[in-house]
């Protein structure tokens, strides 16, 4: 037992050297759960319609913020034809070009007062809040297992004027207030 | 095979060393602008089916808070391998543990460590935990199971202004996990060397209206370690249980109702330095003499228990005011035996709100605690032990109001708070707060802070006098000793302890898998509790200073003396310090975390000796260095490795009760974690504390005098199982 897992660690730090001299290239490898979210964040943006077009996209980042990091990769890319920004926010009057807003699982506390700010505006709300579709948010992220699958309140896009596109429904773990 | 393993450890330390070595290069080329992953491309379908392969790295969510901030997730909790809160929180920088004995911890941060370490805040869900007796925490109560906490926020500095009086290096949240992620059940048990054993059940239900509860309970228990000094087995076996009841209930449009009952017993037993020998002997020109032999221990058994209820509201207002009120009740006591029974019941009443308008992010709020007790102190504890008012209300009162300023979206941000605060018999304060942060990129922020906060006077400095040390000299081969009473401090005006200083610190995301931050602070502490020596008395009639009835009856004809010393704010000082931490996913299982804190004590000079002998000693007792490293492994998706190497500095205590110092021994030690996960119900766990380094002992409580423990090795098999 204890030769192989000796061996094992060698062979564990070996890969950790050549993972540290290769600095940052192999990130990639790397699935985090915030990585995820940051993935889901942007995906989300390509499966739902709003109302104005702009030149640009902007995902905000509500409260004590932990995607920043994970979402900077993605700034500056094009999104459906528009410019990807990734913004922080604290108070309602800083949510005007905000397409999606995200509300981080600490700030739980807030989340009911956030929606009222947010309410019929066409702002896409997503939280790792694991009741958030309950809450009258847009789109939950939620840890099952070892996957990050989400639910959709699909009566919250539409009171926010947004149009969620079917594919993304049907991906759905589970659709709140109308059928897929 | 014996070549083998060298060979291998010789490739391991090059390698190790190569490991530091390119960390560090990557920490100063690291772009953070990596290039983008295979992640970044994948469509929702795909993102459906990713496995989280990661050794689970929740968020710390920091890069916002203006101040030097650590987060411990359950999954470290459960990681560490640690049965007791006191030892979870070792793995922060700037936190300062040592276990005194099986149950009892000294935890302070940034230095003043001590068994009632009184200048670190400690909140369970918004409630302080902080005894009002002696200022502290008594850790040898299980505030919570372990496994009932979701998080715990530590954020050192002073932090009067959101926490309340006493945050004065730091506060310490204790957040507990809502009910409705604990439906179902849980059985956890556990047993290990030196007879202990652990057992957490839990049970809970949540329904799909929004309503949940849960119960759980814990029971721990140890058998006694050994004395440090003979390796007899000490007196310190623990009993602990806990029960824990929480209802949560989301009335939605932002309101929501929760309901905390608790209750928790713990009997801890102790040897107490205090029982002066003296044996007769016949000596020339005096005759026979009662003359001093040392001090031994008493055995004592020490009850505490606690039951408290809490209640929250949280609702949302239509002008969008968020606010909360949470009222507490609770009562608990304190029965050592023979010696002192403290029974005490507190209500808190705490409202807060908060507005976020423009650029601004307003917060204010109200608390206000009532704490009556009842002491007794029996006739078998007067010759050490003695108290002013055997009842006393105790009511603090605050005020703060904080707003968050947005200079510059995105870039600068202002914070500015300001509370006011009223103890009785410590007066009124103000504590005003400014920090400043400074975000130049998404990955890098910077903050400065400058803080003040008062350390209100405990019932126990006020109104206790307790035998707290002895000098022994030695006078033509004689021990001579003079016991040293401590006078309670209210006689003596004794007010608050006053703090104010200054931090800065920088935070930096290399990657998306290396993160690191760095703080410095330097704090002036003043009106510091000391002491200075009073009156000399001798009690016996055959030496000077001879007084009848001046000493307690256990020292009366015998020759020894019989001195006061008087408490009284007259110390004052600079602490300096540095925090480093560091959080790298080396590879998607393979996490490790180091934290490192250097701190230094500056106190002034005083031409009284005794202020000046007190002054040099605080100086001496807290570690210059210390810190962790830790290493979190998923061998496979079943079995996990989990490495912890800790490691601090020595430092000096009094040899108590001998107004002599000893050297507590630094120290480098290793905690092992080995589990196996059957599925995802059932996780089989062994684990290894204190595995490697010398016989030692952590720390020696003087506050009250009691024996030096061993830490010894310990091994633990633990199974968890979820239904």
């Amino acid at each position: 037992m204890a030769r192989p897992l000796l061996r094992r660690l060698v062979h564990r730090l070996a890969l950790a050297i050549c993972l540290a001299l290769a600095i940052p290239s192999t990130f990639g490898e790397v699935t985090s759960e915030s990585q995820l979210k940051a993935a889901y964040l942007v995906n989300f943006l390509k499966y739902v319609e709003w109302p104005a077009s702009r030149s640009t996209i902007n995902i905000c980042l509500f409260g004590r913020d932990s995607l920043g990091p994970y979402l900077a990769g993605y700034e500056g890319r094009q999104i459906a034809g528009r410019e990807l920004r990734i913004r922080k926010v604290s108070s309602p009057e800083q949510l005007t070009d905000c397409q999606e807003l995200f509300i981080p699982e600490t700030e739980e506390a807030r989340v009911g007062a956030v929606l009222r700010w947010v309410d019929r505006q066409p702002i896409l709300t997503v939280s790792d809040v694991e009741t958030f579709t309950r809450d009258g948010g847009a789109i939950a992220l939620i840890r099952t297992d070892s996957r990050l699958q989400f639910d959709v309140n699909h009566e919250a896009i539409g009171r926010a004027g947004l149009k969620a596109s079917s594919q993304m429904l049907r991906l759905a773990r589970q659709i709140v207030g109308g059928s897929r | 095979m014996k070549k083998a393993i060298f060979g291998s450890a010789i490739l391991k330390r090059s390698m190790k060393s190569a490991i530091f070595l390119s960390a560090l290069a990557a920490f100063w080329t690291a772009n953070s602008q990596a290039a983008p992953p295979s992640i970044e491309d994948l469509g929702l379908e795909d993102l459906v089916k990713t496995d989280i392969t990661s050794v689970s790295r929740k968020s710390q969510s920091l890069a916002d808070v203006a101040a030097a901030a650590f987060v411990i997730s359950s999954e470290d909790i459960r990681r560490s391998g640690a049965q007791a809160l006191p030892d979870v929180l070792r793995m922060a920088p700037g936190i300062e543990v040592a276990q005194i004995d099986s149950g009892r911890y000294a935890v302070s941060a940034r230095g003043f460590n001590g068994r009632f370490a009184n200048k670190l805040l400690v909140l369970v869900d918004g409630r302080s935990i902080y005894h009002p007796l002696f200022s502290g925490v008594m850790w040898e109560l299980d505030p919570a199971p372990l496994d009932d906490i979701e998080r715990i926020e530590i954020i050192r500095g002073a932090g009067a202004v959101m926490w309340g009086a006493n945050a004065v290096n730091g506060v310490i949240n204790i957040i507990t996990r809502h009910s409705r992620s604990q439906a179902g059940g849980a059985i956890n048990v556990g047993a290990g060397t030196q007879g202990a054993g652990n057992v957490y059940a839990r049970l809970g239900r949540a329904d799909q209206s929004g309503s949940s509860w849960k119960l759980s309970a814990q029971g721990r228990h140890k058998e006694p370690s050994k004395q440090y000094a003979n390796r007899q087995d000490s007196d310190d076996r623990l009993s602990n249980a806990v029960v824990d009841f929480r209802f949560d209930r989301d009335l939605n449009a932002g309101r929501d109702l929760s309901v905390w009952a608790n209750a928790s017993l713990s009997t801890l037993d102790d040897l107490w330095m205090i029982n002066p020998q003296f044996r007769t002997v016949t000596i020339p020109g005096l005759g026979p003499t009662a003359v001093f032999a040392g001090i031994t221990p008493i055995r004592l058994r020490q009850t505490t228990e606690s039951q408290s209820l809490v209640g929250r509201y949280r609702w949302l207002s239509d002008s969008g005011v968020e606010s909360s009120v949470q009222l507490s009740a609770n009562r608990s006591s304190i029965d050592i035996d023979h010696v002192i029974k403290e029974e005490r019941t507190t209500f808190d009443v705490d409202y807060q709100s908060r507005y976020s308008f423009a650029a601004h992010d307003l917060l204010w709020g109200f608390s206000h605690r009532s704490s009556s007790d009842d002491i007794t102190v029996p006739g078998t504890a007067t010759d050490y032990l003695g108290i002013d008012r055997t009842a006393y209300t105790q009511r603090n009162s605050g005020i703060f109001l904080h707003d968050d300023w947005t200079l510059l979206p995105e870039t600068l941000k202002l914070g500015l708070g300001i509370r006011w605060d009223h103890a009785s018999r410590n007066g009124s304060y103000i504590s005003p707060n400014a920090t400043l942060l400074w975000t130049p990129s998404r990955s890098d922020s910077i903050w400065f802070k400058y803080a003040e906060a008062p350390r209100t006077m405990a019932r126990a400095e006020q109104d206790i006098s307790v035998f707290s040390s002895v000098n022994v000299t030695n006078s033509g081969g004689l021990s001579i000793p003079t016991f040293i009473f401590a006078l309670p401090g209210s006689r003596a005006g004794l007010r608050a302890e006053r703090t104010q200083g200054v931090e800065i610190g920088y935070r930096k995301q290399f990657s998306p898998a290396l993160s690191g931050d760095i703080s410095l602070y330097r704090y002036r502490y003043t009106d510091l509790r000391g002491g200075s020596l009073g009156s000399l008395y001798s009690c016996s009639p055959a030496f000077p200073g001879y007084v009848a009835g001046a000493c307690p009856a256990a020292l009366q004809g015998k020759a020894a003396y019989y001195a006061t010393s008087q408490v009284a704010n007259e110390l004052a000082g600079w602490s300096n310090g540095a925090e480093l931490s560091i959080d790298w996913l080396a590879t998607p299982d393979w996490r490790l975390q180091l934290s490192y804190s250097w701190s230094q004590l500056d106190m002034n000079e005083y031409s009284n000796t005794a202020q000046q002998n007190m002054a040099r000693f605080q100086e001496k007792s807290t570690p210059r260095h210390y810190g962790s490293l830790r290493s979190q492994w998923n061998i496979d998706t079943r079995q996990q490795l989990d490495l912890w190497l800790r490691t601090s500095g020595g430092f000096e205590r009094y040899n108590a009760p001998y107004t002599t110092s000893i050297r507590v021994p630094g120290y480098v030690t290793i905690d092992l974690r080995y589990a196996y996960r059957f599925d995802r119900n059932l996780e089989v766990a062994l684990i290894g504390r204190n595995l490697i380094g010398a016989r030692r002992f952590e720390y020696i409580s003087d506050y009250i005098s009691s024996v030096a423990t061993e830490l010894a090795p310990s091994l633990m098999l633990t199974t968890r199982w979820a239904f």
